[in-house]
């Protein structure tokens, strides 16, 4: 079956989409300079899809991964994650929506360095509905032995491989990247996009990802092109890579 | 404008809050150097100028009568400049509707205004007319108090005569700024007032023509006062002499030197706290802002300002906090003084009482800003200035948490996540948490030193006016009295016991001290009075020798057991070595206690009763009263309950007032400190609070993160804040005693509580206005930015 991975202006949410975006618009008002970061952006995005967002630096692609993940509200349009629509949802139901549902990864990982590898998924098992033990999600990224390092005591890679332990270790619906592998070399940078790639297979989340790095995208079904604040094209990749299969 | 000038600038103002905390706590201490000092020097200058002015005498006599020859026979004595001779007498005065005992002291004047020491200072109306001897001016406070105007006429019984006296004035005199009724411990201005009548008018009431009974000298630059007054007792001492003393000894002149010492010490003690904290605060502020501002100065230096240029300008922030400091502690400073300058001129009576301020005040409080802002900085901007640029340029090197005492401590106690963040970033931190319990502990410390003033003059009026005096009255006679009247007052029905009280004056001597005090003596059964130590102990008279109060015996620098010279004022004017029995470490006064039969061999003759003490019948109050205004040897009555509730009202009033100021002071620390943590914390922590908020914890979930800590450094600096306040409490109450009194420490636990309490919700409240901006988080660009 053909399965579309992302459907540009969808009227109403077809079957298994997870989210559907309705002329999102989004502006900056930075003292007398106006900022259009999303310019109506129409959207729907199927469950359990691996999905790559590219495009140059202020695109617009961050501003619509942090609506998505409940960080920023739009400025005008709706997003429903399945039947909820996000736009409507106050401070509290928001964090409770990103509690459950959503896992972040940063370029910057933002671990907290007062905790250690275990202590920092804790963070997250404390707090979610059906978490997996801290130490299955260290070991699903590899990080079982090093479960009780202290951030300064792990490599960069070691770093964002505890980040996406801790991103996915509540089970989440969606898993959003944020240049997950900007900060790392190539060779760590891979074992981080491993543990992604494994994430999404076992949990069948679906996995947003933002990159400047083209050779990502091919581990992606679906990459959505931004320029300016909007969709410039939809590319559909029905032959994804293998993670260990991608080089920069 | 430099540009490093306007950064400064734009610093200060966005950091304003913080800035105006540290302001406010170096501004307490401005305030009250500004507050004591200046308050010490108004009333030292008022007092020196009144002094001189008027011609306030250096030594004072007293003897039963003398020709009034005898003051040129004094003013030969070698180191005397002048001497002056006059008539003091106790009244009784009778004003309409008022049926307790008034009393005066009657002094007399010169009709023609030739009096030249201890002028009087008339504030209306003019001086007693020469032939008419029932002129009178009255004290002004005394007047106030009684509303009594000149042209007001007055009942008095003076030397046993009745009389009636003219109002014709009102004034005062440097020998009556505070003025005590015999017998009692606080100035009572409407049972007690100063009458001045005409010399022959005074003479001729009480049989003294051309006599007195008070002698008042100055002295000469350099002259020694120990050698006038042994050579003056000598020329009075066949007059009845009761020993000559100086200024020290003269009870005006004394209460207020104390209070000038209490200032003094005040100015030593509390100052420093507040510019400690200030220097703390400070250090910690401008330590996180110079690491925030790594890459800046990096960058700064990178352009070519000096180490020089760099340092300075992260001083010049601290010295910004000192000027802000030293207006508002200025001002406020001012404002403290006026109002404590008005409590004083209620007590301490003054022609004029201004509340003055040298400059030097202003140049001093404003060094001790500079100083210790300056002190706080100086290791900041030191550290900025060494930075290299290239090094400055680079991200700091990360937090370095590794497993330790406190992990494994927090693992044991099984706490949370979240706890685990709190108690880590406390431990990693030792130095600014340690600065956070101690700044928080010694704002503690200061409330419940204040607060404890109330339990302690609880515990002092307790002491004294609940088990010390058990008596209704006490009447005082107009001289000496024998048995007789003890029978006399045991007549008056609704009396249900008399003690008599024998007092004789005398001067101590041990070594080469001496001192001028009274022994006091009750009779072997008496109940109505106790002596009772600071520990609320009776204390039982020894049955042989002197018992001394604790103050006396520092003084003269004797211990149990030592022999002392004791010489008799007045009488037979014996001199005979007793033994000190026992030291009672008494609240009121420096008193000496002995049996009647000691009394005895001191004074070789019956004590006389220098006043009694009656347990009376409360329904018989009015007519009790009546009859001990009939009788004729009856100066006054002072009633024990309205002694303690006018000193009640004196205390509460003085303590209040303090407390008012104190507690302002003390939250003020709270503030300052908390809020200074709790922005620090929050902009350390901002970065990881916003990732909490990412990974789905609600805003107050993650402002537990904020409030636990402070909540937590808070808790920790209770227990030494107790400590403190402990040390602090007993300082203070050294520094408030007196020869006159001592305030015992008695503190209650509510007062511990208390202080907590206040602490508590100033630092709780300061972190909720902070942790406010946690609402206000921006995830988003907080995670976008490198930590």
């Amino acid at each position: 079956m053909l399965s579309p991975a992302v459907v540009q202006s969808a009227p109403a949410t077809p079957e298994g989409t997870v989210f559907r975006a309705e002329a999102l618009g989004k502006v900056y008002q930075t003292g007398e300079t106006r900022v259009e970061a999303l310019r109506g952006v129409d959207l729907a995005i199927p469950a359990g899809e691996m999905i790559v967002l590219l495009g140059p630096s202020g695109s617009g692609k961050s501003t619509l991964l942090n609506i998505i993940g409940g960080l920023d509200r739009p400025s005008s349009g709706r997003l429903f994650y399945h039947d909820t629509e996000l736009t409507a949802l106050g401070d509290r139901a928001l964090t409770r929506y990103r509690r459950d549902n959503v896992g972040f990864v940063f370029q910057f990982y933002n671990l907290i360095p007062s905790l250690t590898a275990q202590e920092n998924v804790r963070l997250v098992t404390d707090i979610a509905a059906d978490p997996m033990p801290p130490e299955e999600a260290l070991a699903l990224v590899g990080l079982a032995e090093r479960r009780d390092h202290y951030p300064a005591q792990l490599s960069g890679g070691e770093q964002q491989r505890v980040a996406v332990a801790r991103a996915i270790a509540k089970r989440p619906g969606v898993l959003l990247c944020d240049e997950p592998t900007g900060a790392l070399d190539s060779i760590t940078g891979v074992r981080v996009l491993e543990a992604l790639a494994r994430a999404h297979d076992e949990l069948g989340a679906t996995v947003i990802v933002i990159t400047h790095n083209v050779g990502i995208a091919a581990m992606a079904r679906s990459v959505i092109h931004f320029r300016d604040g909007a969709i410039a094209r939809l590319e559909t990749n029905d032959n994804p890579v293998q993670a260990q299969d991608i080089h920069w | 404008m430099r540009a490093l000038d306007l950064k400064l600038f734009r610093d200060l103002w966005r950091m304003r809050g913080q800035v105006v905390a540290i302001a406010l706590v170096l501004s307490a201490a401005t305030a009250t150097y500004v507050l004591s000092v200046g308050v010490h020097q108004s009333l030292v200058a008022t007092r020196d100028a009144y002094y001189a002015r008027n011609h306030f005498a250096d030594v004072f006599a007293g003897m039963t009568r003398a020709p009034r020859s005898i003051v040129a026979r004094v003013a030969e004595v070698p180191g005397v400049r002048r001497a002056q001779g006059g008539i003091v007498q106790y009244a009784r005065l009778e004003l309409p509707l008022r049926t307790e005992p008034i009393r005066a002291l009657v002094s007399s004047v010169d009709e023609m205004g030739r009096d030249h020491l201890n002028a009087l200072t008339l504030s209306e109306g003019r001086l007693p007319r020469p032939d008419h001897p029932e002129d009178v001016v009255v004290d002004e406070a005394f007047a106030k108090a009684n509303a009594l105007h000149p042209g007001d006429t007055i009942a008095a019984q003076i030397y046993g005569r009745q009389q009636i006296l003219r109002i014709v004035g009102t004034g005062l005199a440097p020998n009556y700024i505070y003025a005590l009724p015999p017998g009692d411990i606080i100035p009572d201005e409407r049972r007690f007032g100063i009458l001045w009548m005409g010399r022959k008018g005074l003479e001729a009431a009480t049989d003294r023509r051309e006599a007195i009974n008070t002698l008042s000298l100055t002295l000469e630059h350099g002259a020694s006062e120990a050698e006038v007054i042994r050579k003056v007792d000598t020329i009075l001492e066949p007059y009845g002499g009761t020993g000559a003393y100086g200024r020290k000894d003269h009870l005006s002149h004394a209460f207020l030197d104390s209070e000038l010492q209490q200032l003094s010490a005040m100015t030593r003690v509390i100052p420093p706290i507040f510019l400690l904290v200030a220097t703390f605060l400070v250090y910690i502020v401008l330590g996180r802002m110079i690491r925030t501002e790594r890459g800046q100065i990096g960058l700064i230096k990178a352009f070519g300002y000096s180490n020089r240029d760099i340092g300075w300008h992260y001083l010049k922030f601290a010295l910004a906090i000192a000027v802000l400091a030293i207006a508002i502690g200025s001002v406020a400073g001012i404002w403290m003084g006026r109002s404590m300058t008005a409590l004083y001129a209620e007590y301490y009576h003054f022609p004029f009482l201004d509340y003055r301020l040298s400059p030097g005040v202003f140049v001093g409080a404003s060094l001790l800003s500079v100083g210790a802002a300056a002190l706080g900085a100086i290791g900041g901007a030191r550290s900025a200035g060494r930075l290299s640029p290239a090094v400055a340029m680079l991200p700091p090197p990360p937090p370095i948490y590794r497993a330790g005492a406190v992990e494994r401590l927090g693992r044991w106690a099984g706490l949370t996540t979240i706890g685990e963040m709190i108690v880590r970033h406390v431990a990693r931190w030792p130095l600014r948490s340690a600065i956070t319990v101690i700044g928080v502990s010694l704002s503690m410390g200061l409330l419940f030193a204040t607060v404890q003033f109330i339990d302690s003059s609880h515990a002092m009026l307790d002491q004294f006016f609940g088990r010390a005096q058990r008596q209704s009255f006490t009447v005082t006679f107009t001289e000496a009295q024998n048995e007789d009247v003890i029978h006399a007052l045991g007549q008056i029905p609704g009396v249900m016991r008399v003690e008599a009280t024998r007092t004789i004056p005398v001067k101590l001597r041990f070594g080469n001290r001496s001192e001028r005090t009274a022994i006091e003596s009750v009779e072997p059964d008496a109940i109505l009075s106790a002596r009772i130590d600071m520990d609320g102990q009776q204390v039982e008279m020894p049955p042989a020798g002197l018992m001394l109060s604790r103050q006396l015996a520092k003084e003269l620098g004797v211990q149990a057991g030592d022999r002392i010279e004791v010489e008799q004022l007045g009488g037979r004017r014996t001199r005979t070595v007793q033994p000190v029995a026992r030291i009672v470490n008494e609240i009121v006064g420096a008193r000496a206690y002995a049996e009647n039969s000691t009394l005895r061999r001191i004074t070789r003759d019956a004590a006389p009763i220098g006043a009694a003490l009656l347990k009376t019948d409360p329904a018989a109050r009015d007519d009790i009263l009546a009859r001990l205004r009939d009788m004729p040897v009856v100066l006054g009555v002072t009633e024990r309950d309205a002694a303690f509730t006018r000193f009640s009202q004196m205390i509460e009033q003085n303590i209040l007032t303090m407390i008012g100021f104190y507690v302002a002071f003390a939250s003020a620390i709270a503030v300052g400190v908390v809020y200074n943590s709790a922005r620090i914390l929050f902009s350390e922590r901002a970065h990881e609070l916003a990732t909490l908020r990412v990974l789905g914890y609600q805003s107050g979930e993650v402002g537990i993160i904020l409030l636990g800590e402070i909540a937590l450094l808070v808790v920790l600096a209770l227990p030494p804040g107790c400590l403190l306040g402990y040390g602090m409490a007993k300082l203070m109450l050294a520094m408030f005693s007196s020869d006159l009194f001592r305030l015992p420490f008695a503190a209650s636990r509510a007062s511990y509580g208390l202080a907590a309490i206040v602490v508590l919700i100033a630092g709780i409240a300061t972190a909720l206005v902070v942790a406010r901006r946690v609402m206000r988080l921006d995830m988003v660009r907080v995670l976008k930015a490198r930590d």
